[in-house]
C-alpha cells in the first residue's frame, strides 16, 4: 500500500488535508514535494508541525523522483502533495507514477480564471493540465471527501486537449 | 480564520463585552497560502507593541499563515484553537499584560472553559 491521495493544492499542509482527508484515510506520511518548502529548514519545521501525528517529509521534485519506488513499496499510505500543476508535471515526467491527481485548491492570482470557488487556472496552468491529461493522468476537482469529484474539463473545457 | 468564524465570534462577543475596537476579523476564503500569509503579514508590520495572532485550529492555513507571518516579530504571539471564552477573557484583559503573558493566560482559559456537566438521573 502507498498512495492514499495525490493532491495539487497551493496551501500544501492544512486544515482540509489534516482534519478532512487525515482523519478520512489515516496515511503514515505525507511527502510534500515542493523545490521552495524543502529549500528551508524553518518551512520544513513548520510543515512537520501542522501535522505532528503524520511523517512529513518535505523534499524537492528530484527527491520524491528518487524516492517513489520505495514509497510505493512502503508499509502504510501516503500523501503526495504538490503546490501547482507545473510540480505535477515535472514529477510525472520524471517517472513518477501518477494515474489519478485531485486539484483541491488552486487559488485566485492576477491573470487566473475562475473553474470553481478553489480552482483558477492561466493558460500556463491550462497547458500543464493538457500535458498530463496526455500522459493518463486523470485530473479531478475536489476539496473535501465528501464533496463530489468532478473531472476538471467538465468544469473547464478550456483545459480538454484539443 | 475559516469561513465567516471571526466575525461571527467577534459579534457574539460584542454580545457580551459591547463594542469591541482594535480587533482585525479576516477568513481565509478564496486565498492562497501566499495572499493569506500577505494579509496578516500587512497587520502585524503596524504593532509597535506586538500583539495576538488568534486562529481557530493547529495545522489549518489560518494557523500556519499566521506563524508564518509572525516570524521574525518576537512580540507577535499566535494562538491557536480560540473559543469564546478565550475571546472574552482577551478583551476584558488585553490592557493588563504583554503579548506572551497574555498568550499564557489565554491558552489556560480557553481549555479551562471546557468542562462536562453529567445530566442527573431523575
Amino acid at each position: 500500500m502507498s498512495w492514499l491521495l495525490q493532491r495539487v493544492d497551493d496551501r500544501l499542509i492544512h486544515g482540509q488535508i489534516v482534519v478532512a482527508w487525515g482523519q478520512r484515510l489515516h496515511p503514515e506520511r505525507i511527502w510534500v514535494v515542493d523545490d521552495a518548502a524543502a529549500g528551508s529548514a524553518w518551512e520544513r519545521d513548520l510543515m512537520s508541525s501542522a501535522a505532528p501525528d503524520v511523517d512529513v517529509q518535505v523534499v524537492t521534485i528530484a527527491a520524491m523522483t528518487a524516492a517513489w519506488a520505495a514509497e510505493e513499496e512502503a508499509p502504510g499510505g501516503a500523501f503526495l502533495l504538490v503546490r501547482d500543476l507545473k510540480s505535477a508535471l515535472a514529477l510525472v515526467e520524471s517517472g513518477a507514477t501518477i494515474t489519478r491527481l485531485n486539484l483541491g485548491g488552486l487559488h485566485y492570482a492576477p491573470g487566473k480564471s475562475k473553474v470553481n470557488e478553489y480552482i483558477y487556472l492561466d493558460d500556463a496552468d491550462r497547458a500543464h493540465a493538457r500535458a498530463l491529461l496526455a500522459r493518463g493522468v486523470a485530473l479531478e476537482v475536489q476539496d473535501v471527501p465528501g464533496a463530489v469529484a468532478r473531472s476538471l474539463t467538465a468544469l473547464d473545457p478550456a483545459s480538454a486537449p484539443a | 480564520m475559516h469561513s465567516d468564524l471571526a466575525d461571527a465570534l467577534l459579534r457574539a462577543a460584542e454580545k457580551v463585552y459591547g463594542t469591541v475596537e482594535g480587533v482585525d476579523v479576516l477568513s481565509n476564503e478564496g486565498l492562497s497560502r501566499e495572499d493569506l500569509e500577505q494579509a496578516i503579514s500587512r497587520r502585524v508590520a503596524d504593532w509597535r507593541e506586538g500583539g495576538l495572532v488568534l486562529t481557530d485550529f493547529w495545522g489549518g492555513s489560518c494557523h500556519i499563515c499566521g506563524v508564518a507571518a509572525a516570524r521574525g516579530h518576537g512580540d507577535v504571539v499566535v494562538v491557536t484553537g480560540i473559543n469564546l471564552p478565550l475571546l472574552l477573557d482577551y478583551l476584558h484583559n488585553r490592557d493588563e499584560y504583554g503579548p506572551m503573558a497574555l498568550a499564557d493566560r489565554l491558552i489556560r482559559k480557553g481549555r479551562d472553559s471546557i468542562r462536562l456537566h453529567h445530566g442527573q438521573t431523575a
